[in-house]
């Protein structure tokens, strides 16, 4: 956590904000989902409340808080009662352990009366050394939400849609964990950090002991792995159970699925569940992918020398320029989560056994293929 | 307030706090009647294990513990436990002598086990000194990889196969005569 109370303070402070960013984005991505289907479906969508609908965000959650306690005469109390907190907790800490800004380096400095060593904070919640397994590891428990809720619900369509979600799971996270393998072996690393750094600069392919570089292009690595992108993106849609995808609460069959019994509060922390494993499936997307922090054709050392250029001071230049990153870094995941919610507007949902074919027969050959072959490729251009 | 001091003791807290809770897991996964409330113990119990494995800096078997067990395995125990009537299994399960020899016996071995594992533990610290000692040296991972891939390749290889005979046969099974997915 660090080596002295402000150290120990700034982390803690920094976890809080982390999650808080995390839930506060939820209003808004609702507002965004609401507004943007209105947009594509040409509508207008909540605009009464406040300037352009915003404050319908503020109304909903003082409803949220305002609806009546209710808990189902068949289902079981402690199943109910902890679902939603469940299905808040995997998402919250896969988000923490991706890195949203270049870490900072403070040199030392005066505050409070006393002298503060250097400091070096990275702007994520935690830094956890093998991070994509953890985040796989964290985010495979989301299953348990849907199905405790779906049991303790105590209702039929609860249960078949809870059974559905986490058959679905179960078998895009096969999808996925595949597909990451081939980043995997192309940074040759599982931690975060190390693969946003492999993606500095422009373009630059090396094999055969010679290197390629192609300057008008960033060195992202969605060029080497685009196939492992796709298949990573389209399973992130079946974990997070967003359409096409969205079976196992598929209003025409099962009303709403495993959340039917839910209202009020538990089913905001659902919502904010989903839309948590949205922005983990986007930081991950950026981080893999495109760059993650990184400005394009720029490492993060080059826009700290360009801050310092005009900041006062050596530790003001590198808040701002972590500030900086940060921002570019939400640009990326406002990207990804607007194709998210472009997507859920634009594609009809799966038949059940569509879902399974493609996930089994279709994505699963094409990430092991996809394995296979990087790692045949990167063993040749290497020798 | 000293640093390493204070290191130690969240340390010692957080060992004592996720064994109460492996434990306790552990042991309602036998004692609660309800088989899908002992599945759920289960994974609590998998759960802690893995948090036990982040304390000892072993990241990625923690990681692989909660995407392979308490991810993937267990969620299909609770998702087939909960296509089953259940209301059977409580009846045979909480009842008569059997039921209780059977649970007085797991208890036993239970405590057969702590005892050993607190007897040995002299023998069992040694040995993890020696191999942390060695993972130090380089990149947790790395040296996991190349032991697994290079000094036990071969009990690697056989276990695969070991599970693959397993699929093979479950899917015979039930497509044999008299199985679930017969063809006539």
């Amino acid at each position: 956590m660090g080596s002295d109370s402000l150290e120990i303070s700034i982390n803690v402070i920094k976890m809080i904000l982390i999650f808080l960013m995390m839930v506060q984005a939820v209003p808004i991505l609702v507002w965004l989902e609401r507004r943007g289907s209105a947009f594509i479906q040409n509508r207008l969508g909540p605009n009464r409340v406040g300037p352009l609908g915003l404050v319908q965000l503020l109304a909903d959650a003082v409803k949220f808080l305002q609806k009546e306690e209710f808990i189902p005469a068949k289902g079981i109390r402690v199943l109910y009662y902890a679902a939603p907190v469940i299905a808040l907790v995997p998402a919250t800490l896969a988000f923490l352990a991706i890195p949203i800004g270049a870490p900072m380096s403070l040199e030392a400095f005066e505050l409070f009366g006393s002298e503060w060593g250097p400091y070096r904070f990275a702007l994520q919640g935690y830094e956890v050394g093998v991070g994509i397994v953890f985040v796989l590891g964290v985010s495979s428990l989301a299953a348990y939400a849907v199905l405790l809720a779906g049991w303790g619900s105590g209702n039929k369509y609860s249960i078949l849609g809870a059974l559905r979600a986490s058959s679905q799971m179960i078998s895009y996270e096969l999808a996925l964990g595949l597909s990451i393998v081939g980043v995997i072996l192309l940074y040759g690393s599982f931690n975060f950090s190390d693969m946003i750094l492999a993606q500095q600069g422009p373009l630059a392919i090396k094999a055969f002991g010679r290197e390629l570089v192609i300057g008008w292009l960033p060195n992202w690595g969605i060029f080497f792995q685009p196939l492992g992108a796709i298949l990573f993106f389209a399973a992130t849609f079946a974990e997070s159970n967003r359409l096409p995808f969205d079976l196992p609460e598929g209003e025409a069959e099962l009303v709403a699925g495993f959340h039917v019994e839910y209202g009020g509060f538990k089913m905001l922390l659902f919502f904010i569940g989903e839309y948590g494993h949205m922005m983990v499936a986007s930081g991950l997307m950026a981080t893999f992918y495109f760059g993650g922090y990184q400005v394009p054709f720029m490492s993060p050392d080059q826009v700290l020398a360009w801050v310092s250029t005009w900041a006062p001071g050596a530790n003001s230049a590198a808040v701002i320029s972590s500030l900086l990153h940060h921002v570019v870094f939400l640009v990326k995941i406002a990207v990804f989560l607007w194709i998210f919610i472009h997507v859920r507007w634009t594609l009809p949902r799966f038949r059940y056994d569509q879902l399974m074919d493609l996930g089994w027969k279709t994505m699963l050959p094409w990430a092991l293929a996809n394995t296979i072959l990087t790692a045949i490729v990167i063993a040749v251009a290497a020798s | 307030m000293n640093a390493t001091s204070g290191v130690l003791m969240t340390d010692a807290f957080l060992f004592w706090f996720l064994a109460i809770v492996t434990l306790v897991s552990a042991l309602s996964v036998i004692l609660m009647v309800n088989p899908l409330f002992s599945a759920l113990s289960l994974v609590m119990s998998m759960v802690g294990v893995a948090a036990l494995f982040v304390t000892m800096q072993a990241y990625f078997l923690a990681g692989v513990q909660l995407i392979v067990y308490a991810g993937a395995v267990m969620v299909l125990f609770v998702m087939v436990l909960m296509l089953f009537d259940l209301n059977l299994e409580k009846k045979a399960f909480s009842r008569g002598p059997g039921s209780s020899f059977l649970k007085i016996a797991s208890v036993g071995l239970f405590a057969g086990l702590l005892i050993g594992g607190v007897v040995f533990s002299e023998l069992m610290t040694a040995e993890n000194a020696e191999t942390t000692a060695t993972l130090a040296k380089t990149d947790g991972t790395r040296a996991l990889g190349r032991l697994l891939f290079e000094q036990y390749l071969w009990g690697f290889e056989v276990l695969g196969v070991l599970l693959l005979v397993v699929a093979i046969g479950a899917v015979a099974l039930s497509r044999s005569k008299g199985g679930t997915h017969a063809k006539h």
